[in-house]
């Protein structure tokens, strides 16, 4: 079992075990719609992908959870709160597309496995920016796909015709760990500082959050 | 405004937190370049090899005469190596029956056991990560902008393990640039080649050291280059890997000495945490002749396909059954230990989020019975009417 599959199964498990319930609270998420995204980025991640000329779409791996940050975005609370999450994607593209080139190519002088770097960058940038669960999640899952289409469109501008892949790994793609990943940090450190600064996490709710069944 | 200003300055330093645990988790060779030559000698000073690329402390070296050698110090990328001992290597003398007895069997048996080895399912996936990897005698550079000459050994290793009756998928898409995301590109490549469910994914590659003597041998009377396996350490397949690798370089060198180099078994990933039978082969380094290389897909082929698919006759497939089996026992071993840390540390991860959330282990474990309560109808944990303070 490889760990990108022991990820979606931990994610399964710490949905259904209530973990990540206010996780999923704050990105305006029931349970039970984080549990069919899951089983959907699952499935879709083994269906044959979508080829547009020399792009190839995976349905779990880029398309699923693409319509969930669609589905974010407008359930954002303000108007602020969008720019942020757009800006927060843009900004981890261009961080991971310099990480790319800048860190060496040989995994033996990798700090660590690509794909939670991306995560990690996604988390951070994320955060910096907004502290919102779903700017992360939003700018984990769009950063790694813009960065890749960038990578693709530097490829065709010289000349090699590379088919871009997008989510290709399906569920064990980084584009799914990167906004995993980074909604998780956030909750994980956003919650010990509130922790250490305050001494209690009283759960300040996002605006469009579901409290008791109730979007507020 | 003191609040955003308190969030900020926090953000800030957490954000620098990561980057130092980053830059101390980049080992401390900060001023190593990556993509250059490091050798590792013994405690004497003995040269041991060279790679190209970063050592760091806990990387593993099986020589070619099998000894195994862990990495103790590195200074400025350049590493001492301390002395395991001799390595053990998986017993191959089902080699020697089969050879024997292929000579001396009767066409019967050997169409039977041929039979029976056509009506499985054999097949082999080869991707290549680094599309641009050249061979610079051959090729004119050691790069090209898209398929380089990595691509004719690909394919003609293709056509050595058909030769061998072994189905192969060679994925000929490239991954470049050749940087960072060129693992993960190739990841993507794998993960559809491993729909296929191959008996073995390979990566091929050539290496990066300019010492062409490291790699240039006369193998089997013919001009032919050696090859590297590469194991990544830091994924839960490593063991079994290794094993596998091991299983290789111990057929090889029963078949055709001196074709496998050595084992590397490095920190990273190389997309090995995918499949329990996925290596990296480096045939032959930059500065060799492709000519040569090409020689040893031949040879290669027939050990990979032995290793896996055991000989042609019925003594040697019976006793490869006993000798599978014994793999796969140590396979399971390597791969319980993987499973055994990854709970721990899915335990240890569900405690630090439940901690993070609730903030003392009272209301940590309310939390955790209410959930699995709610979740198992009242049949474990606190019952819910009972659950809420």
């Amino acid at each position: 079992m490889s760990i990108g599959m022991i990820f979606l199964l931990v994610l399964t498990l710490l949905i259904l075990f209530g973990v990540l319930q206010r996780v999923l609270d704050r990105m305006a998420l029931t349970d039970r719609q984080a549990l069919i995204l899951v089983a959907a980025i699952f499935i879709g991640g083994w269906l044959p992908d979508l080829r547009i000329g020399m792009v190839s779409l995976n349905i779990g791996g880029a398309l699923v959870p693409f319509g969930v940050c669609v589905y974010l975005f407008f359930h954002a609370g303000t108007a602020k709160e969008r720019v942020r999450a757009l800006v927060a994607s843009v900004l981890n593209a261009a961080v991971i597309y310099v990480i790319s080139l800048f860190f060496p190519s040989d995994p033996v002088a990798m700090p660590f496995d690509p794909m939670i770097l991306y995560g990690l960058c996604g988390g951070i940038v994320a955060w910096l920016l907004g502290r919102s669960r779903r700017s992360a999640f939003i700018a984990g899952i769009l950063g790694i796909l813009l960065a890749d289409t960038a990578t693709g469109v530097v490829n065709w501008t010289r000349g090699i015709r590379q088919v871009l892949y997008l989510g290709s790994a399906g569920a064990l793609d980084a584009v799914v760990l990167s906004g995993v990943t980074a909604v998780m940090l956030c909750e994980l450190f956003g919650e010990i500082i509130e922790r250490m600064t305050t001494g209690k996490a009283d759960s300040p709710h996002e605006d469009g959050a579901i409290q008791g069944g109730q979007r507020v | 405004m003191k609040d955003k200003f308190t969030r900020f300055l926090l953000s800030f330093f957490l954000a620098l937190a990561l980057y130092c645990a980053c830059a101390v988790n980049a080992s401390a060779d900060d001023q190593v370049d990556a993509e250059a030559l490091h050798v590792a000698v013994d405690g004497s000073g003995a040269y041991l090899f060279s790679i190209h690329g970063v050592l760091s402390e806990g990387d593993e070296y099986i020589t070619d005469d099998n000894v195994l050698y862990r990495i103790a110090t590195v200074n400025s990328g350049n590493a001492i190596a301390e002395k395991i001992g001799e390595e053990p290597m998986p017993d191959v003398s089902w080699l020697d029956v089969g050879e024997a007895q292929a000579v001396f069997a009767s066409d019967e048996t050997t169409q039977a056991v041929s039979a029976k080895a056509n009506a499985d399912k054999r097949l082999i996936a080869l991707y290549v990560t680094h599309s641009d990897e050249s061979y610079i005698p051959s090729d004119g550079s050691q790069s090209i902008n898209g398929q380089g000459g990595i691509y004719d050994v690909a394919r003609e290793f293709r056509d050595a393990l058909q030769k061998q009756g072994v189905d192969v998928i060679l994925d000929e898409s490239t991954h470049l640039p050749h940087d960072s995301g060129a693992y993960r590109r190739s990841r993507q490549t794998a993960e559809r080649l491993l729909q296929k469910q191959p008996d073995a994914i390979i990566d091929i590659h050539r290496d990066g050291i300019p010492d062409e003597s490291e790699y240039a041998r006369t193998i089997n009377g013919e001009e032919a280059s050696r090859v590297r396996l590469l194991v990544g350490r830091s994924n839960q397949n490593s063991s079994v890997n290794r094993e596998f690798a091991k299983q290789l370089k111990a057929v090889a060198d029963k078949q055709y000495p001196g074709l496998v180099k050595d084992i590397f078994i490095g920190k990273g990933n190389y997309n090995q945490d995918l499949a329990p039978h996925a290596i990296l082969l480096e045939f032959g380094t930059h500065t060799i002749s492709k000519e040569r290389v090409l020689n040893s897909t031949d040879m290669m082929a027939q050990v990979m396909s032995t290793a896996l698919y055991g000989t042609q006759t019925g003594s040697a497939a019976s006793e490869k059954s006993s000798s599978g089996q014994d793999a796969a026992v140590q396979s399971s071993k390597g791969v319980s230990g993987g499973m055994i840390f990854l709970v721990l540390s899915v335990i240890a991860g569900v405690i630090i989020f439940l901690l993070a959330q609730t903030g003392s282990g009272k209301a940590m474990k309310t939390k955790f019975t209410r959930n699995v309560s709610e979740l198992t109808g009242g049949l474990f944990g606190k019952k819910p009417e009972d659950s809420e303070p």
